[in-house]
């Protein structure tokens, strides 16, 4: 695409309509965006006379939302691009490692080649930041790391990414210490680990060493953390001591965090102050197979949340599809978020808080000087994106087409 | 399509492949089948037995083969499909959201029949070819709704068979609609419904005897939303099902939602499972997320007979919902841990009416020669596969006529 285009008729929410004081719509407007050098430079409404000849490209009233977020995936582990086959029944979660380690080398395709196929989907779906989690333990060495690295150079004009060297086999358990620091040498920007009671069987020293990786090597911190009720809440209250103690705040993110949804109100939302203090953030790939984290109680008091789909067709779930507007659908079906307001404010769990319109229905979104990177969208508001799973029909990241397409009416485009 | 033809290189699960005397893998095969007057003729392994025919050839591309599904709980009336976008207003309970629902119902009543046909499109694009759908019978639109509904499904014909339930939404007791439930069954519905004895009529005893009567009255089955919860829901559904033995109406009854059965002890649930299983007492569930569900996966095992739905979607309840049958196994096989090839191709069995590709042994169970050629044809390798990845629907079959989609995988897979 040029450096330099206007991009035509996009539709922007403008505010909330209002009935009665009750939000009962999203007002839009149509609006040419000039992108620049992957910004957008100039805003100008529909109607305003365009006074220069930079090439145009038509969005054709579809609505423009901030392109999403994927907080969770594991690329090395997707069986996406290869043949089927169904998960292997496991009695714990061990079990499952051992399976997976058998079943990965197996596969005749290459794990960097799978880790394309899931890419493209996860950018068709609107994704155009993606956190991936590789398996960083001795068997594997760094070959997950290199593998999903060689994918995402692919992709590095298409989307940014972030990856996690994470210790899937318990950074004490499996002895993998010295290898996730070399990750974080070789361009693992985030240290990850796991359950420290229920697999490395060792709380404090494991997030101990976990945090001492951190600070080793200047990462941010992601731990998934499945362990369930007090078991949980206490791993998270010790976690968040060591990070305060650190001085990580801002700089850890806990996945799953189960625990928060077994305890009681009342200890879930001491715990979400603490982790407000600490600055820790919670990822949740909305289960519904058990109890999940309160994600509107962390909400309000100030908690930052953000969804990812974790596994996509790997050996731990034969389901998923990399759509993270279905999930965010499906997290807003969870919380009973029926109505306008709560369903387009919804859309700032896949985007990292970036939404249209604030809370009072300001706009917001986009600004002059924004990154040009958006979802275009057959919605006529975010609303109804993260309600109906509208269908995506273009992503443009920093100002490129990247998935999709602009031209699929089929009519020429004014120059 | 032809009165008579051959459809050949369908793809059909032939068995499962064991590990360790563990279900590892579903086997496949490709088949040539001779489809006349709607119905399958004969089948033959495509490798042992060369086609030789003069008459019309439709390939199928080898594309998989599975039963028809089943939409058992919907709402053609309610939905906003067509309409403009409407997200909903909360409310803190079942009376208010009825109160709300009451006040625009004249007016959806004016496009149900438009309303009805995009939702009926959708659930056949999804793969269902039969749809149960509630209809409200309600002193606010009298019948409107359901002369709107049938011809809707008028214009599906040949596409989609159906059952309407004429559904007192606002209370059989509450709004004394036993004189328009009346009319309603001799204006063409075909089953009686009924909504929380408890919660909505306030009187367990008179509104079960009352929708009993009706049945009776009408010789029709009987399917009643129970969303009453906890020992409320569970004494209501031992109630019901006293009257449903009182009344000989075995094979009968179902009971959408039940709630209760997923909020009271498992002891105490799997003992009602057994009535319900010996009473031919069916559970229609949607899957629900947002709240304690029944346990399917026990009252299946008990003999309990369990469909799942859409329920009404994009409606002044709930802005979601797709229609896709596929989906909502695939929901229900996630809910309940269902990750081997076993649990996952066993999972389709609730979306089919109860129609398995293969039974435990591997033996195939469906298609036989004699079955009726309704099929949705999918790209994927099994059935598993199907459910877990929601693989794509390529065409639909009812009676040997392709009702949606094409044949051609390649302009199939586009046009959708």
């Amino acid at each position: 695409m040029n450096r330099i285009y206007w991009l035509k008729n996009v539709r922007l929410e403008c505010g909330y309509r209002k009935e009665n004081e009750r939000v009962t719509g999203t007002i839009t407007g149509l609006f040419h965006l000039l992108m620049e050098d992957g910004r957008i430079t100039k805003i100008v409404k529909d109607g305003d006379a365009i006074r220069d000849d930079l090439p145009v490209e038509d969005a054709k009233g579809l609505l423009a939302l901030p392109s999403f977020i994927e907080k969770h995936v594991h690329l090395d582990k997707t069986l996406m691009g290869d043949v089927w086959r169904a998960c292997t029944p496991s009695s714990s979660v061990i079990e499952r490692f051992e399976n997976e380690k058998r079943v990965l080398p197996s596969i005749a395709t290459s794990t960097c080649k799978r880790a394309e196929s899931l890419l493209e989907i996860l950018l068709a779906s609107g994704s155009a930041h993606i956190r991936t989690h590789v398996d960083i333990y001795p068997e594997a060495g760094l070959q997950n790391l290199e593998q999903v690295q060689q994918a995402l150079a692919g992709y590095s004009n298409r989307l940014s990414s972030e990856i996690v060297a994470f210790a899937q086999h318990g950074l004490l358990r499996s002895g993998s210490v010295k290898l996730v620091r070399e990750a974080l040498r070789n361009g693992a920007g985030i240290v990850g680990a796991v359950d420290p009671a229920t697999v490395d069987n060792n709380i404090e020293a494991s997030l101990v060493q976990l945090m001492d990786l951190a600070v080793e090597a200047n990462a941010d911190v992601d731990l998934h953390l499945h362990d369930p009720g007090h078991l949980g809440t206490f791993t998270m209250k010790r976690l968040a001591a060591l990070t305060k103690q650190a001085g990580w705040e801002g700089r850890v993110a806990l996945s799953h965090a189960f625990g928060i949804g077994d305890v009681s109100r009342e200890e879930a939302y001491e715990l979400a102050d603490i982790l407000r203090e600490a600055g820790i953030s919670i990822v949740t790939s909305v289960p519904i197979n058990r109890q999940m984290p309160p994600v509107d109680l962390l909400h309000e008091r100030g908690v930052e949340v953000s969804v990812g789909n974790d596994n996509i067709f790997d050996v731990w779930s034969p389901l998923g599809n990399g759509d993270i507007l279905e999930r965010a659908g499906r997290l807003a079906e969870r919380f009973k978020w029926i109505d306008e307001v709560s369903l387009s404010r919804t859309l700032g769990y896949i985007t990292g808080g970036k939404t249209p319109l604030d809370d009072k229905g300001n706009q917001v979104w986009p600004k002059v000087g924004d990154a040009g990177s958006l979802v275009l969208i057959d919605a006529s508001c975010s609303a109804e994106a993260v309600a109906r799973r509208s269908e995506r029909k273009a992503v443009i990241y920093k100002g490129n087409l990247v998935s999709g397409s602009l031209y699929k009416q089929k009519q020429s485009i004014e120059r | 399509m032809n009165e008579a033809y051959w459809l050949t290189n369908v793809t059909l699960e032939s068995g499962f492949v064991f590990e360790n005397e563990r279900i590892d893998r579903t086997k496949t095969a490709t088949y040539n089948m001779y489809i006349k007057n709607g119905i399958i003729k004969d089948l033959q392994l495509a490798s042992t037995m060369p086609l030789k025919t003069d008459g019309p050839v439709h390939d199928a591309g080898k594309l998989l083969a599975l039963p028809p599904f089943k939409e058992m709980h919907n709402h053609l009336d309610k939905t906003y499909l067509g309409l403009p976008w409407k997200s909903c207003t909360p409310v803190p309970n079942l009376i208010e959201r009825l109160k709300l629902e009451a006040k625009e119902l004249a007016e959806l009543a004016e496009t149900g029949q438009l309303r009805a046909e995009r939702m009926l499109q959708l659930l056949l694009s999804g793969g269902a070819t039969h749809v149960r759908t509630h209809v409200n019978i309600d002193p606010y639109i009298g019948t409107k709704n359901l002369e709107e509904i049938q011809r809707a499904l008028y214009r599906f014909k040949g596409k989609m068979t159906y059952e309407i339930v004429a559904f007192p939404q606002h209370g059989l007791l509450r709004t004394n609609s036993k004189g328009l439930m009346r009319q309603a069954m001799k204006e063409g519905a075909s089953l009686v419904g009924g909504l929380d004895p408890g919660g909505v009529d306030n009187n367990i005893e008179a509104s079960l005897y009352e929708m009993v009567d009706l049945a009776v009255e009408f010789d029709a089955d009987i399917d009643i939303h129970i969303h009453d919860p906890g020992h409320l829901g569970l004494y209501t559904i031992k109630k019901l099902a006293s009257l449903i033995d009182e009344a000989g109406w075995k094979n009968r009854a179902a009971i959408s939602h039940a709630f209760a059965l997923g909020d009271v002890s498992i002891g105490e649930s799997n003992e009602l499972a057994s009535e319900l299983s010996n009473l031919g007492i069916a559970i229609m569930s949607t899957v629900p997320i947002n709240r304690v569900m029944p346990p399917i996966d026990s009252l299946h095992e008990k003999g309990v007979h369990v469909a799942l739905g859409c329920d009404g979607f994009y409606d002044s309840w709930s802005p979601f919902g797709t229609g896709d049958m596929l989906e909502k196994a695939g929901r229900l096989a996630e809910r309940y841990n269902w990750k081997d090839e076993y649990a996952l191709s066993q999972s389709l069995q609730f979306i089919t009416g109860g129609v398995k590709t293969l039974d435990h042994e591997g033996n195939r169970l469906w298609p036989k020669v004699g079955n009726d050629a309704s099929m949705v044809f999918v790209d994927a390798s099994c059935a598993a596969e199907a459910i877990a990845r929601r693989s794509t629907r390529a065409a639909v079959m009812v009676d040997g006529n392709l009702v949606y989609g094409g044949l051609d995988r390649e302009s199939a897979l586009k046009s959708n």
